[in-house]
């Protein structure tokens, strides 16, 4: 907390009594290390050098980002602006639509157009092009984070840390809550999926909505549904496991399928969108559904676009309740010109002071260690907020498993989304939903062998 | 000196059109996960693509789109233009609406569609059920869909094509329209006898114009269908698209299916404009 509370103090100082403060901490941590024997990086950690501060002055790094949220595109800035105060270099933000988040960063890649750092939610696409911040900010960096939402950002092979996970996200239903009352059905707070399908219609006949339920059209979210059903594809070992549960994963499918197929999900947003992701957000804020299944990370802008009271809700319980492990990560290339830079960047936006505050102005959950231990106090929305918090305490440990196949989870995931599509239009059933993608299961992983 | 003053021209051409064809043309034959480490792997990108199952498919849906497309717009340009020729009262409006989808960015144009043939909400369906039809699944059936991508492709270039012919039209010495009504030919047996055929080359350019466009047709029907439903609005230029851009990046293969559609438009192009000569000299 002190540190937190000097760095604070620290961004608040004028420019030249910080930069005066800077250098001699500097110089007493070097004097230091020369002592210990540490590598400076490791054990400073916390400020750039004077030599750091001193050949960063002018320099400019990219920041490739994409935001759910206005909050995280304000928050953001507000924070390079600090970040350019402290060290003088400058941050050029370059905002790119989600949809096309990683064409354009390996098109970037191959052109030999990397940025310095970005802001990423498949971060196994880019393992080989990622700087290795143990060297840059010590071994010991990886244990500020909490351990399991790290595995997305460990080198598969050298174990090394390659990014940071910047926020943990967990899969769970909004309730748009007016409706809920005007069709007499309670909020819950403990349900399971047929007590949720049966909810959805009932507020459906109703209110006269077009909708009982919209879920992302993701293989992401309905991998929750899944594992709330206990049905797993990839567990830790890199097996596939869902020829384990075949019969559990098509119960999960098949109530989602029948939603839409009975027209009482919104069929035209999942079929009628091709191979793209797509988020029911506006129909959900139109007050087409009562029901909307995303996650945390939606809570910014339903805030601030919603006109109606809306909450979210527990996951639904059959053998297991929780959400799904997720996130958004922040890595560093390793084309960079200013890897040490890009490195003290990444570590500034994921310190403690800029985390809690990114965490509070977009709804985030926090995956630092010390924030967890301390909590987040949100102004506003802290009951949504606390709901997804426990939610992510009762995640199975199964569905961390996928993660442990981090160049191939976006894949698995795309599959299972297009076979959903092909069920939702009729074309083949959810038995075959899973057997297909047990047979692209073993195909992937069997790529790893090679 | 005329090489000094098309060296500015010839510097663009080459450095953003030629250099990246050739390039594209000799990384269809290298294998690429990355776009950064290069693999030769021969032909073996052709025989892939020509190996995948999912070709057919793009192939029927680019050719359903195709041929549709070309017909339907260089028939309703042709009356367009006749139209608006004709037009005595407010031309200058007129021809700006007609042109105007022309001017609208192909990402609005599918958003706009997107929202108009929605299902349950869209405008255009409200008007059926008005009139007590229906509401068909524009977006999400198959057959339907691939019959609203051609549509909306005719919408947006329409105006341009008939601005095009409009053009021809008034080429045509206006005697020979006078002579012919003073021999007592019908509006019909004129524009049959006089006017088409002497619009023949303005027509050429069209049909020509059209194969191009529609074998290139992508970013509205990107934004409106995403090739969906179903994979029926998934034409070669998207297959092109998902190969090179989409994770897994191919670059190698998409590069080679970049250049499978240069040869189809090529030979096309070539086609027309020789059954065009052909027709011309008898």
């Amino acid at each position: 907390m002190f540190i937190y509370v000097l760095t604070e103090r620290f961004q608040t100082m004028n420019k030249s009594l910080r930069s005066k403060i800077a250098i001699a901490a500097s110089l007493v941590l070097s004097a230091g290390l020369v002592a210990t024997g540490l590598p400076s990086a490791q054990a400073a950690g916390l400020q750039p050098t004077a030599a750091q501060l001193a050949a960063w002055k002018g320099k400019e790094i990219t920041y490739y980002f994409y935001n759910d949220s206005q909050a995280e595109l304000d928050t953001t800035k507000a924070q390079i602006a600090d970040f350019e105060k402290l060290t003088g270099a400058s941050v050029k933000l370059d905002v790119i639509p989600y949809t096309s988040l990683d064409s354009q960063l390996q098109a970037r890649l191959a052109a030999g157009n990397a940025p310095d750092v970005a802001r990423l939610n498949n971060p196994g696409l880019y393992i080989q092009d990622s700087l290795d911040l143990e060297k840059y900010l010590g071994k010991k960096y990886a244990a500020e984070f909490l351990k399991g939402s790290t595995l997305q950002v460990t080198h598969p092979t050298t174990k090394k840390l390659i990014g940071v996970p910047y926020d943990l996200t967990v899969n769970g239903p909004f309730i748009n809550v007016d409706m809920f009352k005007k069709a007499g059905v309670a909020v819950p707070t403990s349900w399971n999926w047929t007590d949720l399908v049966a909810a959805g219609k009932k507020v459906q006949k109703a209110t006269g909505s077009e909708y009982a339920f919209a879920i992302d059209k993701s293989g992401h979210r309905v991998s929750t549904a899944m594992s709330h059903f206990g049905a797993y594809m990839v567990d830790k070992n890199k097996k596939n496991v869902l020829p384990l549960s075949k019969a559990r994963a098509e119960k999960a499918i098949k109530i989602i399928t029948d939603l839409y197929k009975a027209d009482q999900a919104p069929r035209d947003l999942w079929i009628g969108t091709g191979t793209k992701y797509s988020s029911p957000t506006a129909i959900f804020l139109a007050q087409q559904t009562p029901i909307f299944f995303s996650g945390n990370w939606q809570v910014a802008s339903l805030n601030r676009d919603a006109k109606f009271d809306f909450a979210a809700v527990p996951n639904p319980k059959e053998l297991n309740g929780g959400g799904w492990p997720g996130g958004k990560f922040l890595i560093a290339f390793n084309a960079s010109k200013t890897p040490d830079l890009a490195a003290y960047f990444l570590y500034y936006l994921a310190d403690a002071a800029q985390m809690e505050q990114m965490d509070k102005a977009a709804f985030w959950l926090p995956t630092r260690v010390d924030l967890v231990a301390k909590g987040v106090k949100y102004a506003s929305r802290g009951s949504d907020m606390d709901v997804f918090q426990a939610d992510a305490g009762k995640t199975p440990a199964a569905a961390y498993g996928i993660q442990s196949v981090p160049t191939l989870t976006g894949k698995i995931y795309d599959k299972l989304r297009d076979l959903m599509t092909e069920a939702i239009a009729g074309k083949i059933t959810p038995k075959q939903v899973v057997q297909q993608q047990i047979a692209w299961i073993d195909t992937q992983l069997a790529t790893l062998k090679k | 000196m005329p090489y000094l003053f098309v060296a500015p021209n010839m510097f663009i051409f080459i450095t953003f059109i030629i250099w990246p064809a050739i390039r594209g043309f000799q990384i269809s034959f290298y294998d690429s996960i990355d776009g950064r480490n290069f693999t030769p792997v021969g032909t073996g990108n052709y025989r892939a693509i020509f190996g995948d199952p999912t070709i057919a498919e793009v192939a029927k849906n680019t050719a359903t789109y195709v041929v549709f497309y070309v017909i339907i717009s260089t028939l309703l340009s042709i009356a367009f233009a006749l139209i608006v020729n004709e037009q005595k009262f407010a031309k200058g409006f007129f021809r700006a609406i007609l042109f105007l989808p022309v001017m609208l960015s192909p990402i609005v144009v599918g958003l706009i569609w997107n929202d108009v043939l929605d299902r349950k909400v869209g405008p255009l369906n409200a008007l059926l059920q008005a009139a007590g039809g229906g509401s068909p699944g524009w977006l999400v059936e198959p057959k339907l869909g691939m019959i609203a991508v051609i549509f909306v492709g005719v919408w947006v270039h329409l105006g341009f094509y008939s601005i095009i012919l409009l053009a021809g039209l008034q080429g045509i010495d206006r005697s020979l329209l006078e002579a012919a009504a003073m021999d007592g030919a019908t509006r019909f047996q004129i524009i049959r006898t006089i006017i088409l055929p002497l619009l023949k080359p303005t027509t050429l350019v069209i049909l020509i114009l059209a194969t191009i466009h529609g074998f290139q047709s992508f970013d509205f029907i990107y934004t409106l269908t995403g090739g969906g439903p179903l994979g029926a609005t998934t034409l070669i230029v998207q297959y092109i698209y998902d190969r090179a851009f989409q994770t897994p990046i191919q670059y190698g293969l998409g590069s080679a299916a970049g250049v499978i559609l240069f040869m189809i438009i090529f030979a096309f192009t070539a086609l027309n404009f020789l059954l065009g000569r052909k027709r011309e000299a008898i």
